[in-house]
């Protein structure tokens, strides 16, 4: 029995992150204690709607029993089973005879409870199909990704208005010189083409011309140039990917660690994409997204075969096919645990504010000018490790005092902008 | 001594012909293949109609196609796994202890892999037995796994079935065949599996109502030495060899550092003796006919012919006899009596201490060496004859009853397997006859070969890092072999068929549990010694069960006057040929791989072809050409050799090479690479054994074919020209009683301020940055070192070296990192400067002394080729690395020419993806390219590389540390050719570390550094060699 508890004790622990997601679920304010009870209580295993985790969903369990029994059961399920209550039997048998262990609750936290999930239920019953409010959040930033092409079309609209007014501007011109000649009795003038009026003003301003020119040359060679240093760099690069996995929601509304899925970032020259039996440990439990619902979870469970009301996995398992996002060519190299263990360096200084990206993207240019400046100014941490104690002890004193101008050693005085640290 | 002995490579350069000329002033052959890069394969660039206008064009369109190109961000995948093993981590190799054992090599090793594929073989370290050593033929092996040729399904006739059906459909015909009176045979590869032996016996049990036995075949054979054993101590088996302590080593004919039973272990037992630093070095006369690799490493070698081994063997005996008290046996004179006396001398100073070894396969004669061998009383010190070696075990006489049993139709079902018979037996035994004869003829095999062609079953067989085994190499030794990937292809291996012919469930892996279980002693724990093992790779007890016993009851000791009258006696022929095996290729098992044909043979310096051997004063009378070239091509003769004629093979001038005498080696005339290309000639078929042992053949004449044959000899290529300073080798007696000043001066220069040692001059205004941190440094034991190529294959698997092929080794464009330089030298004094030539002394060539260098980057400090580049491609570390970066390269090659160790290598050709490599180059399909080391860039067309001193072994070592919070260990890293050295002549480590050991070998008093005159400063130092020979005759 002892061991079903430790295992019912482990679930929990292992899905505390489970907790956190219910953050998003519509709150009352009646019922504010009921859900963060339910949350620190009963969320690991159970549902607040009716569909089953390892327990089954609280939704209607007021219905199902009195609130007398549920008392009991909630405090002491193991002994209510032991002495045959009937009813607790046939629990205890329906769920594979795992038990629930007693929890630690009075009465009036267990009303609070079934009451917050009764009214939860009877709300989304009232609301059915209204999306969930985690969706609102991205509606801005969707929108902000046009900032720049509306810049552009504004520009060109004024462009265009300008070209308007010249016209009308000219045929002003041309009908004032007609009525003017009209009243002198000279010739009708012809209205001469823009091209050749274009033509006629170049010729009487030759210097104004030539700086003009000059300008524009200097604008296109320096649009060129950076064009051209700009090849092969991706600073951006956002690509669409098989499961719409939202960092935003992982790691900055969860609070997960990088480390956690990223595992081999700290030990490894990759930081690894998870395996799906990573994204197991939470969502075997975890069926349903603020956002998208079950559609993208069930992406998962489809590539691993994993039916989620049996929990059990079949035979037809299909490798996910992420889209890289950071391609560092093949020529250099680069290992991400010299960098977080031993540079002791945040995930964020060159991915950026991951934890804000509903999807993954380049935020750093990844060129080598980048790579390097950083070298050059980054502290090389060599407090308490005995490796940089010997090499430390090894720089003659003269090197010392030199490098120690700024206060620092940085990587590159010791050698790491040096061809061959990533070139090989 | 260094200075008044001449170093030449090859004939070429001890004539200083034009030939040489040509090689020595240009690095590049003035050929450039511009033709073939830019224009197609048939269509080249001059006979293309391509007009400038529509170049440019095409240029423009070009450039401009490159740069939208490179805005459209490109896709690439990243697949995780779906469940991820806790033991794999991507970006972090794994490594497993197993074993490597195809019947001809037996070494223990540690597999690199990275991602679940396997990358890198190194030797076990841990191994008491095998100690670490690996030879060229086992790291090359992991190429083999990849390769698209191999049977990738069982086969019954044309027909592709699975195994369930194959083994049921064998079984049949194995009923019917004992239903109708027929013989079941099985016919493998020595095996010393305790496992695959018990269930060999279960499988002649099962069947045991007909006639099943098991019939072990060595393609080539040591069953000369095994009766011998038999007869002299009634154990059919090999002694254990111990060379560690031998201070006395005498060979007739046995090329024990290459071919011979336990040659790998051997060779790093040499290795040790050969240290002079500990007080002593072993002295080693080698009398053999043919240039072997461990002729070229012996302090004393002379030339005789192969059919006078035995009588040497002989006289060599009865001088011993003489002074221990022996009888007599009758012997016929050898000219060479007066070497056969300094031999029994020294051998008889080191009474318990010394070794005689010979490589005749032929019973009288080891007979006889055993009987030296007990007289100087070695049984027990060097040779363990109680704790025998069970790696060969095939007997001629049992391979011959089972071939005219074949032919006698008696012979229903033949099993061969990890064989191949039809190419590897002599012709008059005429197996591939007999083999028509059986009915079901089933043949277990990794690829498609001559044997498999003649079988109606093809069992696809796994590759050896695929497969769970067991072995036995030497009494109290035990070895897991475990798989390092799961099946490429739908393989199996003999004991799964073996298991379902007996009708046993479980897998093989279980069934080796199962017997281990058996065997284990219960206090032990099954479990712990099932762990231990198979991380330790080894099992060392005394007190298991033999498993693998051998010793059966037997009269013991010979008859020595019964053998003596049986000695092969000399032959009085104008020409005898030897038949030996090269060091890349062996006995041909792995002749496809290309990494071995590419490895320049460390005597002749051949690549990708055998050919006809012959003194050089011969060929000259016989007005065949000394001299080869890129423009001077080998002639050609037919020659018939026991009746067996081969028209239009090459023949080569070989210094050393006996009079009257030629050799061949054995292993060629298969196919390589995608094309089934034919490589050299296949000699096997022309062995017999009528009148003579198998080993050569005193019925040899030949005529010249008159043709020409274009041969890849690497000899003259990168030549360090005109330079002298770059072996140093002494005696030992200067050694042990000489200062440094005597055998290693140091190099003086003429300054304003007098003569200042070399290392006190420079030109460069160092840095002071410079050597602060690290100081990479390498030192190579030149008396270790016996040439044998290990290093190289090594350094094409960590490094991703491309194969070149034969017609660009022809060109001097090989792509090898580390090569090495083989000097001949002779004893004579060198003439005054203005005449180099020896032409009017005796011939130098006919018994040369030879030094192996191998020859890297020497990672200077002060590098010539850093200062000439004109796009800082190659730079300097603050760590003393010569640093090469690919995409700066433009490839202007002046940092080659500006080497003065010629050490620099270019890319002329995309090796990756030019339609003309892809025959034979491994990264050009998808599953050759699971061989590549992922961490180290694939270079393309255009740039130059050369030797990082692997420098991604180097930072992941660092990083190691520094994540671990302390300073790099001595010996932690080591570089790819360090590791694989069998001898341990490279030492790799930090010059800083002042207990480093490679600190205190560059501060010895062997220490030099090649070329050391001209200031380069560099970071590879060599020990002086010191040759175990009487004072100033370095003869």
């Amino acid at each position: 029995m002892n061991v079903i508890y430790t295992r019912l004790r482990a679930f929990s622990l292992g899905l505390f992150s489970f907790l956190l997601i219910f953050g998003t679920n519509p709150s009352n304010a009646y019922s504010q204690d009921g859900e963060k009870l339910f949350k620190s209580y009963c969320a690991a295993c159970h549902s607040s709607g009716s569909n089953q985790l390892v327990g089954p969903g609280l939704a209607g369990a007021t219905d199902r029993h009195d609130m007398e029994w549920l008392y009991e059961w909630v405090k002491d399920s193991p002994s209510m089973i032991e002495s045959g209550e009937p009813k607790a039997v046939e629990i205890f048998e329906k769920f594979n005879k795992l038990l629930m262990p007693p929890q630690p609750v009075d009465n009036d936290e267990i009303d609070a409870i079934f009451a917050w999930v009764d009214e939860i239920n009877a709300a989304s019953a009232e609301g059915d199909g209204v999306a969930s409010s985690g969706a609102s959040s991205t509606v801005d930033e969707a929108e902000e990704a046009d900032d720049s092409s509306q810049t552009t079309y504004i520009i060109l609209a004024v462009v265009l208005a300008l070209l308007v007014l010249v016209s009308i501007l000219r045929t002003v011109q041309h009908s004032l010189k007609l009525v003017d000649a009209k009243r002198k009795g000279e010739e009708l003038p012809e209205q001469e083409s823009m091209w050749t009026a274009l033509k006629t003003w170049i010729k009487g301003n030759k210097t104004i011309v030539a700086l003009i020119a000059m300008v524009i040359l200097v604008l296109v060679l320096k649009v060129g140039w950076d064009a051209a240093l700009n090849i092969g760099v991706y600073t951006e690069y956002e690509p669409e990917q098989p499961i719409k996995f939202s960092h935003k929601l992982h790691a900055g509304e969860n609070g997960i660690d990088c480390n956690y899925c990223h595992n081999t970032a700290r030990n490894s020259q990759t930081a690894g994409i998870p395996s799906a039996s990573t994204c197991m440990n939470c969502h075997t439990y975890i069926t349903e997204g603020p956002e998208y619902g079950e559609e993208e979870i069930a992406k998962i469970y489809a590539a691993l075969d994993f039916d989620p009301v049996t929990k059990t996995y079949g035979s037809n398992q299909k490798p996910i096919k992420w889209v890289k996002v950071h391609n560092l060519p093949d020529l250099s190299y680069f290992n991400h645990s010299q960098h977080v263990t031993v540079g002791k360096i945040a995930c964020q200084e060159c991915h950026g504010p991951v934890e804000t990206f509903t999807v993954g993207k380049q935020h750093s240019s990844l060129t080598m000018g980048w790579c390097v400046d950083c070298h050059r100014e980054t502290k090389v941490q060599m407090e308490n490790n005995g490796y940089y104690d010997e090499i430390h002890k090894r720089l003659p004193e003269k090197l010392r005092e030199e490098f120690m101008k700024d206060g620092k050693i940085t990587v590159s005085e010791l050698g790491g902008i040096e061809c061959a640290k990533c070139h090989y | 001594m260094s200075n008044n002995k001449k170093y030449w490579k090859g004939i070429e350069e001890l004539n200083d012909s034009p030939v040489f000329q040509e090689v020595k002033h240009k690095e590049f052959s003035e050929y450039i293949p511009v033709e073939e890069f830019l224009g197609e394969e048939e269509n080249t660039l001059e006979s293309s109609n391509t007009t400038r206008r529509d170049f440019l064009k095409y240029l423009g369109f070009g450039v401009t196609a490159a740069s939208l190109a490179a805005c459209e961000a490109p896709v690439v995948k990243a697949i995780p796994y779906l469940v991820k093993s806790d033991k794999v981590k991507p970006g972090v190799p794994n490594y497993y202890a197993t074993a490597f054992s195809d019947g001809h090599d037996y070494v223990e090793i540690v597999v690199k892999n990275r991602e679940g594929r396997p990358i890198k073989i190194d030797g076990n370290k841990k191994s008491p037995f095998t100690r670490g050593a690996i030879n060229a033929r086992v790291n090359s092996s992991v190429l083999e796994l990849y390769d698209g040729k191999r049977l990738k399904a069982p086969q019954i006739g044309d027909k592709i079935v699975n195994w369930g059906q194959f083994n049921s459909t064998l079984r049949k015909q194995i009923e019917n065949a004992i239903s109708s009176g027929k013989k079941v045979r099985l016919m493998t590869a020595s095996i010393y599996s305790p496992s695959t032996l018990r269930l060999i016996d279960k499988f002649k049990e099962e069947f045991a109502e007909g006639d099943v036995q098991h019939v072990t075949y060595d393609a080539i054979s040591y069953s000369g030495m095994l009766e011998a054993n038999k007869a002299s101590f009634g154990i059919l088996a090999l002694p254990n060899y111990d060379l560690t302590k031998t201070k006395s080593i005498v060979s007739i004919g046995a090329d024990f550092l290459n071919s011979f039973p336990n040659s790998i272990a051997l060779t790093s037992q040499y290795g040790e003796s050969r240290r002079p630093t500990k007080g002593w070095m072993s002295k080693h006369f080698q009398f053999e006919s043919s240039f072997s690799l461990t002729g070229t490493n012996a302090d004393v070698r002379v030339p005789v012919k192969p059919s006078e081994h035995a009588a040497i063997v002989a006289s060599l005996y009865n001088q011993i006899a003489a002074k221990t008290g022996g009888q007599k046996i009758s012997a016929v004179a050898t000219e060479y009596e007066e070497r056969i006396k300094q031999a029994a001398d020294h051998l008889l100073k080191n009474k318990g201490e010394s070794i005689v070894l010979c490589g005749l396969n032929d019973a009288s004669t080891q007979i006889i060496v055993n009987e030296i061998n007990n007289l100087l009383g070695n049984y027990g010190n060097t040779l363990d004859i109680e704790n025998p070696l069970y790696l060969n075990k095939g007997i001629d006489a049992e391979v011959n009853q089972l071939i005219s049993d074949m032919k006698a139709g008696k012979v229903g079902v033949l099993i061969t397997s990890g064989i191949n018979p039809v190419y590897n037996m002599p012709s008059e035994k005429g197996f591939k006859e007999a083999m028509a004869k059986v009915k079901t003829t089933v043949a277990f095999s990794l690829r498609p070969n001559e044997t498999t062609a003649e079988s109606t079953f093809l069992a696809a067989t796994h590759h050896y890092l695929e497969a769970w085994n067991d072995y036995n190499p030497v009494k109290g030794h035990y070895v897991l072999a475990q798989p390092t990937i799961r099946p490429l292809f739908d393989t199996n291996q003999l004991e799964d068929t073996l298991m379902a012919l007996t009708k046993q469930s479980g897998s093989y892996h279980d069934y080796i549990k199962e017997n281990w279980k058996s065997l284990i002693a219960k206090e032990i724990g099954f479990e712990d010694f099932w762990i231990n093992t198979l991380h330790e790779g080894y099992y060392a007890a005394a007190t298991i069960k033999e498993a693998t016993d051998n010793q059966e009851e037997g009269s013991v000791g010979a008859d020595i006057n019964a053998a003596a009258s049986k000695l092969p006696k000399p032959a009085s022929v104008e020409w005898e040929i030897e038949f030996y095996q090269k060091v890349g290729i062996g006995n041909g098992n792995h002749a496809y791989n290309p990494w071995l044909q590419e490895l320049p043979d460390p005597v002749s310096k051949m690549t990708w072809d055998n050919y006809i051997a012959m003194n050089p004063s011969d060929a000259r009378e016989n007005g065949f050409a000394t001299e080869y070239g890129e423009q001077k091509d080998a002639d050609t003769i037919n020659i018939t050799i026991n009746g067996t004629t081969f028209k239009g093979v090459p023949v080569i001038a070989q210094p050393g090479q006996a009079r009257g005498t030629l050799s061949v080696a054995v292993g060629y005339g298969q196919v390589i690479g995608k094309k089934d290309e034919v490589i050299g000639f296949n000699v096997y078929p022309a062995i017999s054994t009528k009148n003579n042992p198998s080993n050569y053949s005193t019925e040899v004449s030949f005529e010249s074919a008159g043709k020409s044959y274009p041969v890849a000899t690497t000899q003259t290529h990168h030549t360090i020209m005109g330079r002298d300073s770059i072996v140093k080798e002494t005696d030992w007696s200067t050694y042990a009683n000489g200062s440094k000043e005597d055998y290693n001066p140091a190099h003086e220069l003429h300054t304003h301020a007098g003569l200042r040692n070399v290392k006190d001059v420079t030109i460069w205004n160092r840095d002071i940055r410079d050597r602060a941190g690290h100081l990479w440094g390498m030192s190579i034991d030149l008396n270790a070192c016996i040439g044998c190529g290990a290093c190289v294959t090594s350094c094409n698997s960590e490094n991703n070296i491309p194969v070149v092929g034969k017609d660009e080794v022809r060109r001097s464009r090989e792509m090898h990192w580390i090569r090495i330089d083989r000097y001949f030298s002779s004893a004579e004094e060198q003439l005054p400067k203005s005449d180099r030539s020896y032409r009017k002394l005796e011939v130098p060539e006919d018994n040369p002394m030879v030094v192996h260098q191998p020859m890297m980057c020497q990672h200077c400090n002060d590098a010539p080729c850093e200062t000439v580049c004109p796009v800082a491609a190659t730079t300097h570390s603050n760590e003393g690395l010569n640093q090469m970066t690919y995409n700066r390269c433009i490839g202007t090659r002046y940092c080659a020419n500006n080497c003065p160790y010629k050490v620099r290598r270019f890319n002329w050709f995309s090796y990756k993806n030019l339609e003309k490599f892809a025959d034979l180059n491994p990264s050009q399909d998808d599953l050759g390219r699971m061989v590549l080391n992922p961490d180290v860039t694939v270079r393309s067309r255009g740039v130059m590389e050369k030797c990082s001193m692997c420098v991604q072994r180097i930072q992941d070592g660092k990083l190691t540390a520094k994540k671990e919070g302390r300073m790099v260990l001595d010996g932690e890293i080591e570089t790819a050719c360090a590791s694989a050295c069998p001898t341990n002549a490279i030492t790799f480590g930090d010059l800083n570390d002042t207990e480093s050991k490679v600190h205190k070998e560059s501060i010895s008093d062997r220490s030099f550094r090649v070329i050391e005159e001209i200031g380069t400063d560099a970071n590879v130092y060599y020990q002086v060699k010191v040759r175990n020979i009487e004072k100033n005759n370095l003869a």
